[in-house]
């Protein structure tokens, strides 16, 4: 005979551990089970490839170390995949936390200790080409070869600060400075994290102000998302594209259906998703950190399904739904 | 060198956040606690290296120009007068400032974008010539869905009758199934977190993942 009460008040520490296995084990016992791309994550994926050198995107880090396992991935992927298109990409962050995160997922793409990286050329290192006059992209690249620098084995390419990319970093009052960048980009960030003179660099004076970006993915755990849909869309048309927690994916589906943001990556899901596409798309040798998450994921679902089962048929074989009170369980 | 050792403290205050699995301890609560002061002071740096100081500091007092910066700077300051019971009462200004600014730029741009383009993406056509059949069934949950969700948020007649009796019966049930999904995210978004701390500790930690 059962005792369902017991079982229903089973020590909670027993599920965690079950949870803790099931989580760690898939890492070593690799399934590969299918990730398939979803609608909403696959027109960002088709507009960021869409894009080139005479475009730009913005890359909103707004998010705090909190959900950094599910935000910081997808960053990571359509950082790559833009720099592999060679599109100019702007980074921006709503907390000071978030700056930091964007320099640590910024850095995970210019090790060039791992192979399918890129190497980055901060901003004084070429200044000599500058004051050549090559500001150009390619005849940039060429003059750089030109001067004896190769790439590393294994690197995809070379990033030039201010060309490439620039780090805008944090400013407080989001909101405002979103409504700013409309008219210009300057005003909001005369300079960039690092101090250098955006208005000096060539990706700025190709792109003033908020109505000449093609995109603004913004990475958030909370509603700062919306900044960029209320005060980029609204007021200028900014497309807009979220990577949003799992939590938060719910909330926001309707937007897509409304027509207001482009796509949205929901989760580790959402950045495996675009990890596989951009995998797919030859931009990158190996899928990253959110696809190996995957089984993990599908296997810790299937547990917590199955917690949900056997609760449900304890308490009801148990009887407990027609008697008032079940003892709490630890 | 410093990288390990930033590893080593990042792991171990991880361990420590999980023993509160285990039960409630000195430890989880150590870690808690740096991670409050540690991105407190994170922040006043950052805050003042892109804030405070190239946008106050360099200008007004290093070359003497922009003095108008001054004015909302003494504004800023006021806030500090919350730590003096005498004059706490000149904090509201800057704070009425604050939220007089606030509610002028979003209200134009709020209703915009949380209120008319919602309403207006569930004015559409139920039935669309040439479209699949489950755009159909799609349009029909929306329009449905968000006119049975309002029904049962209209308090002012009893829920009783064909319309408003059925209109709220249906209105939360679809409620509830969006309890439902968002429930699912949650757990997925939770699970997510804690993928991300094992990969942590077992790539960048311990190496143990290639």
């Amino acid at each position: 005979m059962i005792n369902w009460e017991k079982f229903l008040n089973i020590d909670r520490r027993w599920l965690y551990l079950l949870i803790a296995v099931v989580v760690v084990v898939p890492f070593f016992i690799r399934m590969g089970l299918p990730v398939v791309p979803s609608d909403e994550v696959r027109s960002i994926y088709n507009l960021v490839d869409s894009l080139g050198p005479d475009n730009a995107i913005f890359i909103g880090w707004d998010f705090d170390p909190g959900t950094e396992a599910e935000n910081q991935p997808m960053g990571v992927a359509v950082l790559r995949h833009a720099l592999d298109r060679h599109v100019p990409v702007f980074i921006t962050a709503v907390s000071p936390l978030g700056q930091g995160l964007a320099e640590q997922g910024a850095a995970s793409v210019f090790d060039t200790r791992i192979p399918g990286n890129f190497v980055y050329v901060p901003w004084a290192e070429w200044e000599p080409f500058r004051a050549a006059g090559y500001v150009g992209r390619d005849s940039l690249e060429s003059a750089w070869k030109a001067a004896g620098n190769s790439l590393p084995e294994g690197a995809r390419g070379w990033v030039f600060e201010g060309v490439d990319f620039a780090l805008l970093g944090y400013l407080p009052y989001f909101g405002l400075v979103v409504l700013g960048m409309g008219t210009s980009i300057a005003t909001q960030y005369p300079t960039d994290a690092y101090g250098n003179n955006l208005r000096e660099m060539p990706m700025l004076r190709a792109h003033k102000n908020l109505r000449e970006i093609d995109l603004a993915v913004t990475l958030a755990g909370s509603t700062a998302c919306m900044y960029w849909v209320v005060y980029g869309t609204s007021r200028v048309g900014l497309p807009v594209a979220f990577g949003v927690t799992a939590v938060m994916a719910t909330d926001y589906y309707p937007y897509i259906q409304s027509g207001q943001i482009v796509g949205m990556m929901g989760g580790l899901r959402g950045a495996a998703e675009y990890e596989v596409l951009e995998h797919e798309g030859g931009h990158t040798e190996t899928t990253g950190k959110a696809y190996r998450g995957m089984d993990v994921q599908s296997l810790a679902h299937i547990l917590i399904i199955l917690f949900v089962i056997l609760g449900n048929i304890a308490y009801f074989a148990g009887g407990f739904h027609k008697k008032t009170a079940l003892k709490s369980g630890r | 060198m410093y990288e390990t050792i930033g590893l080593w403290v990042a792991a171990i205050l991880t361990l420590a956040v999980f023993s509160f699995l285990y039960k409630e301890n000195p430890l989880y609560r150590f870690a808690e606690h740096v991670v409050v002061g540690s991105s407190l002071g994170y922040t006043i740096v950052i805050t003042y290296q892109r804030v405070l100081y190239p946008r106050l500091v360099e200008p007004v007092f290093l070359h003497g120009e922009s003095l108008v910066l001054i004015v909302p700077a003494m504004l800023g300051l006021l806030y500090v007068t919350r730590f003096f019971p005498r004059i706490a009462w000149l904090s509201r200004y800057p704070m009425a400032f604050l939220l007089g600014m606030g509610m002028g730029m979003a209200f134009p741009y709020d209703m915009q974008a949380y209120i008319l383009r919602q309403i207006q993406a569930t004015l559409i056509p139920l039935y669309t010539p040439g479209a699949p059949w489950y755009n159909t069934v799609g349009a029909v949950v929306i329009v449905l869905g968000t006119l049975a969700g309002l029904i049962y948020f209209f308090f002012s007649k009893p829920h009783k009758g064909p319309f408003f009796g059925f209109g709220s019966k249906v209105g939360i049930w679809i409620i509830m199934i969006g309890f439902g999904a968002t429930f699912g995210f949650t757990v997925m978004g939770r699970i997510s977190l804690l993928i991300g701390r094992v990969q942590f500790l077992l790539s960048d930690w311990l190496g143990l993942l290639h």
